[in-house]
């Protein structure tokens, strides 16, 4: 029975591509290109800004520049006290330990909210959705004086550690709804063969989510990509600097800015996300094959 | 086994991180530290670094630990380090927020060191006297600025009007300003910005008439007659299409990137003298400095030299002393002048200004001569602005948009203004 | 007496997998502790790191902290003034419940429609999906504020091509009228997060439900309607619950696109802007944790209701 059910879900979805007329599909391409375009045309002024003059960026109005200068990549990637590449470098390993925290972490919560039965659950449920209703704002000098008492500062423990003690309650919450959609007979099935809760939540739970668990990945990967608050406050020393802080130190609304670094570097920083994006999605979309095909 | 070993790669390459970065910290700790928070731009840092070597290399076994951020960042960061008691030792400090740290007991005063570690004799006094809040010294100025309006020299000229004069009244302006409107020589393109939210320029306003923005003892110092003959005087300028319309001037956040001017909407704008290096690389055309018109033929100006910023030792440093020497190299040791400038307003030592005027680029060069050459359009030095003023400020703007959208008229405006701005002064 | 025996019973008997009516029992047991043992990395995280700092901004919001020197308790003084002396307050709430109204219906509408027309095999939805994601990794890039001004500028993009039509429009961004408008276009445009989740979720659907209904000859607007969106309200619920939730802190766009400021007008004056201006901006930490405490309150009521709602249109699978 089990296997029955696993197989059925872990077909692919058959492909509707056939039944469109050709009209149809081109007017659905139409659509999304120009939808596409709407999408891009922000970051395509951002790549040109990031090539023309400074006195033009802000004036100018057009899309394309009078003139086409890679100065500003070289000066905003070497231009400040360090590179740029050791902003990318500290932002992917709290980036990576993020993703690994949230998955890890999240996913063990969301399985005892979703699938166990214990006293006061609910309550704990209620508790973990309260945590994201608190602005930031007003917990952040208590937890600042909590991690510097800890001697934490100035390091990437306070935006590391509380990750790995599912601190993100948005994950643990996503996570929740996607392990109710899985059907229940699945570990019943498993219960009945004897599995415990750690076999249901390893063999059952995470193979079947993968989608979700990418979705988490990708988000949780980009969300610290641009978190600029956390590093603001808790990175003190600009070796320890992210990409996002290195990017706003370019910018300084009472003097000179280097808006060319800015935009260089902006467009420089969307290419690890993308790839990173790029790879997930991939996960998400073929997840549930794959692990059809391993079984 | 693969995916365990790469996760297994990934957490130890994190832990060497951390150990790193915990070492970097620890190492340091042997030799007196002092940690330096300053906003600003890499322009800057590099200027503030070379001079902190400086200092390093005359003062062995010291080591200067220099952070800096944007201005926007720089304050959240500030209150939360102080609140946390791990501030720096010396805090770069804005002359907006130094009554609201001083008063609260977030800086050392710093009294006991004038004529000893301190030596700024020679600095003007009435400078010295703005890093005073309740007769105690806790900052020490930078170097000074004054508020100015910038000019786009070549739209002057395209629309064949004079440049504005130290005798250059607001209803000259107002002339002028519709003129290059009229002359239509560029697209969309006005005389002047709507300056009505802009603080600075109603200060310089209402000193021309005797009054000020704010009382010595945090009171407001002007009243709602005032607040609507000044609000009045700009509609009318919106009215004449002097000015830019409200939609155009609410894009100003009073920085050089939002500023009419930069957009190309508008031939002046209103700012502080040593900003005149960050407009220019903005815009192409030249710009040049002018002081604030006059409210009449025989109006005295409003001007005033202002400490641009000041450094501050923090009351929580374990050594105020080391930390009041290392200011006073930063503003009176030749050679950190040389290296200075004046990024960060022109010097207030008259010994180092004279020295710097030769290696001064054509931007600096301005500034300089525009700060000392006011003369009697500039006057003496309000009180440090009470606490509150941020508040009040963003007030001003917000009733000024009101009245420029059509919320309100110049009367209501002035009542208004006033009542919110006395309402927050109370509060404190 | 009886129940101890009978469980203890149970766990010897469940482990070896013996009788139904004892297994069930065991599996009772078994998930009390297993369900902490679960939850044990977030109750250290909660007891340990989140407990504390919001247990202390609750402590704040009766005191009049500034910051600096040591909090002095004031007792319901932040919440009275709120409640009858703050226009500001109430100008700020008006805004941003505009804000939660306006952006989370069309940036859910807009993410799901998109993400069932990419889900369904439109050649080259793979770039399709990486192009509509793009704008939501910018996040709350310092770039956005100059992007939005490029494009909601009197001699903006959208102008541009309002003027081929003859119109001629204001600057919108910078308009008291319309300025709350271009943050909720920025809002759906960066619709990357929904979307994902809603194509996670339609790709969690068992398949062989369409196929049976192909079979029976449903029409897919049938299948659509029966199968794709039943199934999808759990994740359609998440998505409302966790965006209402997101719109109503949201602080970062108006913060760059505004400068800080929440103008023109306050007419982007979010409520969490506000409290940040008189957190950091006017050193009141005490009276904006008083603002937050009143707006947990807010969001928890509309949390709250929503699941109480949700028992009547969210089907789970147990």
């Amino acid at each position: 029975m089990t296997d029955a059910t696993m197989s059925s879900i872990t077909a692919p979805p058959p492909s509707t591509n056939g039944r469109r007329s050709p009209l149809g599909s081109v007017l659905v391409h139409a659509g999304l290109i120009a939808a596409s375009f709407a999408m891009l045309y922000p970051l395509l002024w951002m790549l040109s800004a990031s090539v023309r003059p400074e006195d033009e960026i802000f004036a100018s109005t057009t899309l394309w520049p009078s003139s086409v200068d890679f100065a500003s990549y070289v000066r905003g990637w070497f231009g400040l006290d360090v590179s740029f590449g050791r902003f990318t470098w500290n932002s992917l390993v709290i980036a990576v330990l993020t993703v690994i925290g949230n998955v890890v972490a999240c996913s063990l919560a969301a399985y005892a909210f979703a699938r166990l039965r214990f006293a006061g659950r609910n309550f704990w449920f209620a508790m973990m959705l309260g945590t994201m209703m608190i602005p930031y704002h007003v917990t952040l000098i208590p937890q600042y004086v909590l991690f510097l008492d800890l001697g934490w500062v100035n390091t990437i423990l306070p935006l590391v550690v509380p990750k790995f003690l599912a601190s993100d309650a948005f994950f643990i919450f996503l996570m929740v709804q996607f392990f109710r959609g899985i059907p229940r007979e699945l570990d019943e099935a498993a219960m009945m063969d004897g599995c415990g809760p750690w076999r249901i939540y390893w063999k059952i739970m995470l193979p079947l989510s993968l989608p979700v668990l990418a979705t988490a990945a990708i988000f949780s990967f980009i969300w610290t990509w641009d978190d600029f608050f956390g590093p603001l406050i808790y990175l003190n020393d600009m070796n320890t600097y992210t990409i996002q802080l290195g990017l706003r130190t370019f910018v300084d609304s009472s003097s000179t800015s280097d808006w060319g670094g800015l935009f260089a570097m902006s467009t420089l920083s969307l290419v690890p996300v993308f790839f990173f994006f790029l790879f997930f999605q991939r996960l998400l979309i073929e997840g549930i094959a794959t692990t059809g095909m391993k079984r | 086994m693969t995916m365990r070993m790469t996760r297994r790669n990934v957490l130890a390459g994190g832990a060497a991180l951390l150990s790193y970065s915990m070492l970097a910290s620890s190492a340091l700790s042997q030799e007196a530290r002092l940690r330096l928070l300053w906003w600003g731009s890499q322009a800057r840092a590099d200027r503030t670094n070379k001079v902190n070597q400086l200092f390093q290399s005359a003062n062995s076994g010291v080591s200067i630990n220099g952070e800096f951020l944007g201005w926007s960042d720089y304050w959240p960061r500030l209150a939360t380090q102080v609140a946390g008691r791990n501030a720096p030792d010396i805090i770069q400090m804005d002359y907006r927020y130094i009554v609201e740290y001083a008063r609260r007991g977030a800086l050392a005063p710093l009294n006991d060191y004038l004529g000893s570690v301190l030596k700024v004799e020679d600095f003007d006094k009435v400078q010295i006297e703005g890093g005073s809040v309740d007769g105690k010294l806790y900052g020490i100025s930078l170097g000074a600025n004054s508020a100015t309006m910038l000019v786009n020299t070549v739209a002057f000229e395209e629309a064949g009007v004079e440049l504005p004069t130290p005798s250059t009244t607001w209803e000259d302006l107002a002339r002028i300003g519709a003129e290059i409107t009229k002359a239509g020589k560029r697209k969309g393109y006005f005389g002047l910005s709507d300056g009505s939210g802009v603080e600075p320029l109603l200060e310089n306003w209402l000193r021309q008439r005797g009054k000020a923005l704010f009382t010595a003892d945090g009171k407001i110092a002007y009243d709602a007659n005032d607040a609507a003959e000044w609000f009045a005087m700009w509609a009318a300028m919106r009215e004449a299409k002097a000015c830019v319309p409200p939609d155009i001037q609410a894009l100003d956040q009073f920085n050089p990137d939002t500023s009419p001017l930069s957009l190309g909407k508008a031939a002046t704008s209103y700012a502080h003298s040593n900003q005149l290096v960050a407009y220019q690389a903005i815009n192409k055309d030249k710009l040049a400095l002018s002081n604030h018109p006059l409210i009449g033929k025989d109006a005295k100006g409003g001007h005033y030299r202002k400490p641009s910023m000041f450094f501050s030792v923090s009351a929580q440093t374990k050594d105020p002393e080391l930390g009041a020497k290392y200011i006073n190299f930063f503003v009176t040791d030749p050679k950190a002048a040389e290296i200075l400038g004046v990024e960060r307003g022109v010097p207030e030592s008259a010994a180092v200004r004279e020295k710097l005027a030769p290696t001064l680029d054509e931007l600096g060069r301005s500034a300089l001569d525009y700060v000392s050459g006011l003369g009697p359009l500039a006057g003496p030095l309000p009180p440090p602005p009470p606490s509150g003023a941020g508040e009040a400020e963003l007030a001003l703007r917000t009733v000024a948009e009101q009245v420029g959208f059509g919320q309100l008229d110049v009367k209501q405006g002035g009542e208004t203004l006033v009542n919110e701005v006395t309402q927050i002064l109370s509060r404190g | 007496m009886a129940a101890v025996q009978d469980s203890a019973v149970a766990i010897g008997a469940g482990a070896r997998g013996r009788p139904a009516a004892q297994g069930r029992l065991a599996a009772l047991w078994t998930n009390h502790g297993a369900g902490y043992m679960f939850l044990l990395p977030w109750l250290v995280g909660f007891f340990g790191l989140t407990l504390g700092p919001a247990v202390a901004s609750l402590y704040l919001s009766f005191t009049s902290f500034d910051l600096i020197r040591s909090p002095e308790w004031v007792g319901t003084a932040n919440y009275v003034r709120i409640a009858t002396a703050d226009p500001k307050f109430a100008a700020s709430l008006k805004v941003t419940f505009l804000y939660v109204v306006l952006s989370v219906p069309f940036k859910l509408a807009f993410a799901l429609f998109v993400a069932i027309l990419l889900d369904r095999g439109v050649k080259g939805l793979t770039v399709y999906r990486a192009i509509f994601y793009l704008p939501s990794l910018l996040g709350g890039s310092v770039a956005i504020a100059v992007l939005w001004r490029q494009l909601f500028a009197g001699d903006g993009l959208i102008n541009s091509l309002l003027a081929q039509f003859g119109i001629e429009g204001p600057s919108w961004i910078s308009h008291p009228d319309y300025s709350i408008w271009t943050l909720v276009v920025l809002s759906v445009w960066q619709f990357g997060s929904p979307m994902i989740i809603f194509l996670a979720g339609l790709r969690q659907i068992p398949t062989d439900m369409y196929e049976a209904a192909s079979l029976d000859g449903a029409s897919k607007f049938r299948q659509f309607y029966k199968i794709t969106l039943p199934l999808l309200t759990p994740v359609i619920f998440f998505n409302a619950v966790v965006q209402t939730i997101e719109a109503f802190k949201a602080f970062t766009p108006a913060f760059i696109i505004s400068g800080g400021t929440g103008g023109p007008i306050n007419s982007t004056l979010f409520y969490t802007l506000y409290l940040y201006q008189e957190a950091f901006g006017n050193f009141r930490m005490g009276y904006a944790s008083a603002l937050a405490w009143i707006l947990v309150l807010i969001i928890g009521l509309f949390t709250a209701f929503s699941f109480l709602t949700s028992r009547y249109w969210v089907h789970y699978d147990d």
